[in-house]
């Protein structure tokens, strides 16, 4: 039904690519599968699914409710935001289905350690009829820069996606997966992360 | 882990049918891009444009600014509604990812040639290794003449008062084999999504 992969492309300071890979993504959380819960709830039933945001706190999500403002998986994150959309980490503990954080997600910023996190951008590909089964295929694309003076490895990626209610604003992990081998950004290089989701179509 | 999704068919409380869901639609896929590509800042309506079930374009909304009450993506229709959730249908024409409808929808209802539509039922399990949620709706005919289902359909709905209120198809598939409720007899269709390591 729902499937997907990740490209992972590093580049050096002179824009020359050091590595690069494609993996099949294996990671999909219960978070994910908690959102369909809600949207199966929502009119009628007016009941909440209890998941934990990324902070470990647990949260009520609804499909529909009287109330305002209103968004569900969304994953466009501006250029600095390292709180949804793609994230990168450092952990390589297994993937537990549970899981709503990233082992070791490495921060945006300039220092040490951390990358500065571009923004977000989805590119629809719309209906892909040369597969068989054909599929909806969209992908999630950001980019990662390395301004320390240290390499940074990154060896796990994860999707969260910002949730609104009312005046509530949470992120939720849904995917995570830790890649099979390290990618290392040395310093002033840079990395782009692509998230390919397809649907399995009739 | 892969997001499986399967449809179960049971006929007076005993299953006739079980197997992958291979038919996702175009606007399943649309409208998950839709919402997916939204930054969710909610400062506006924003919508993404489907198919409606009349084979129109129609903007479902993807996220709310201020509008209620209001549901972005639902499905749980409620007793006696034939317009969204869970569908069945008599038609047996194949299965397109651009299908907006079912080819023919068993209405609700007591007559012949109608089926009454229950509310929607959601049941969920999580584990570390293995989760799954359901939808499941029962069909009882009413009648006193047998009713044949070929097809069954999942139609969404986007809505927030006085802004939109949008059904589309998102996923129809046509079953192996028609399956005949007889008078009184039911009929419940189950939609499982399931994640296993």
């Amino acid at each position: 039904m729902l499937k997907g992969y990740i490209e992972v492309v590093v580049w050096d300071r002179d824009g020359r690519i050091v590595q690069s890979g494609r993996h099949e993504m294996h990671s999909f959380l219960n978070n994910l599968l908690k959102f369909f819960e809600a949207f199966f709830k929502g009119d009628g039933l007016g009941v909440g699914v209890s998941m934990a945001d990324t902070g470990g706190t647990t949260r009520t999500v609804v499909g529909a409710a009287n109330n305002s403002r209103q968004s569900r998986l969304g994953t466009a994150a501006a250029s600095g935001d390292d709180s949804y959309g793609i994230l990168v980490g450092s952990g390589t503990t297994p993937v537990d289905m549970n899981q709503y954080t990233l082992a070791s997600k490495i921060p945006h910023g300039t220092s040490a350690g951390q990358l500065s996190y571009g923004p977000l951008s989805l590119d629809d590909l719309g209906v892909v009829q040369t597969v068989s089964p054909p599929v909806y295929r969209f992908r999630l694309v950001r980019s990662f820069t390395n301004a320390s003076t240290s390499s940074v490895t990154i060896n796990e990626i994860g999707v969260a996606v910002r949730y609104r209610f009312a005046d509530y604003d949470y992120r939720f992990l849904v995917a995570r997966d830790v890649l099979p081998s390290s990618y290392t950004v040395p310093a002033g290089g840079s990395a782009s992360v692509a998230v390919t989701i397809e649907v399995e179509l009739g | 882990m892969r997001l499986n999704c399967e449809l179960i068919v049971e006929v007076d409380g005993k299953q006739v049918y079980r197997g992958a869901l291979k038919s996702f639609l175009k606007n399943f896929g649309l409208y998950l891009a839709g919402m997916m590509k939204n930054n969710g800042d909610t400062s506006t309506h924003k919508y993404v444009t489907v198919t409606g079930l009349d084979g129109s374009p129609a903007n479902a909304l993807v996220e709310i600014c201020v509008a209620y009450p209001s549901g972005p993506l639902v499905f749980g229709a409620g007793d006696n509604d034939d317009s969204y959730g869970i569908l069945v249908g008599s038609g047996s024409t194949p299965v397109s990812p651009s299908d907006y409808a079912l080819a023919s929808k068993i209405p609700h209802g007591t007559g012949t040639g109608q089926l009454d539509y229950d509310t929607h039922t959601v049941v969920s399990s999580y584990s570390s290794t293995s989760s799954y949620v359901e939808i499941y709706r029962t069909f009882v005919n009413k009648s006193g003449s047998d009713v044949v289902v070929r097809e069954v359909g999942l139609v969404a709905r986007s809505y927030a008062k006085d802004v939109a209120d949008v059904k589309f198809l998102v996923a129809r598939d046509v079953l192996p084999s028609p399956i005949t409720v007889k008078p009184l007899g039911s009929l419940t269709v189950k939609y499982r999504i399931s994640l296993s390591m």
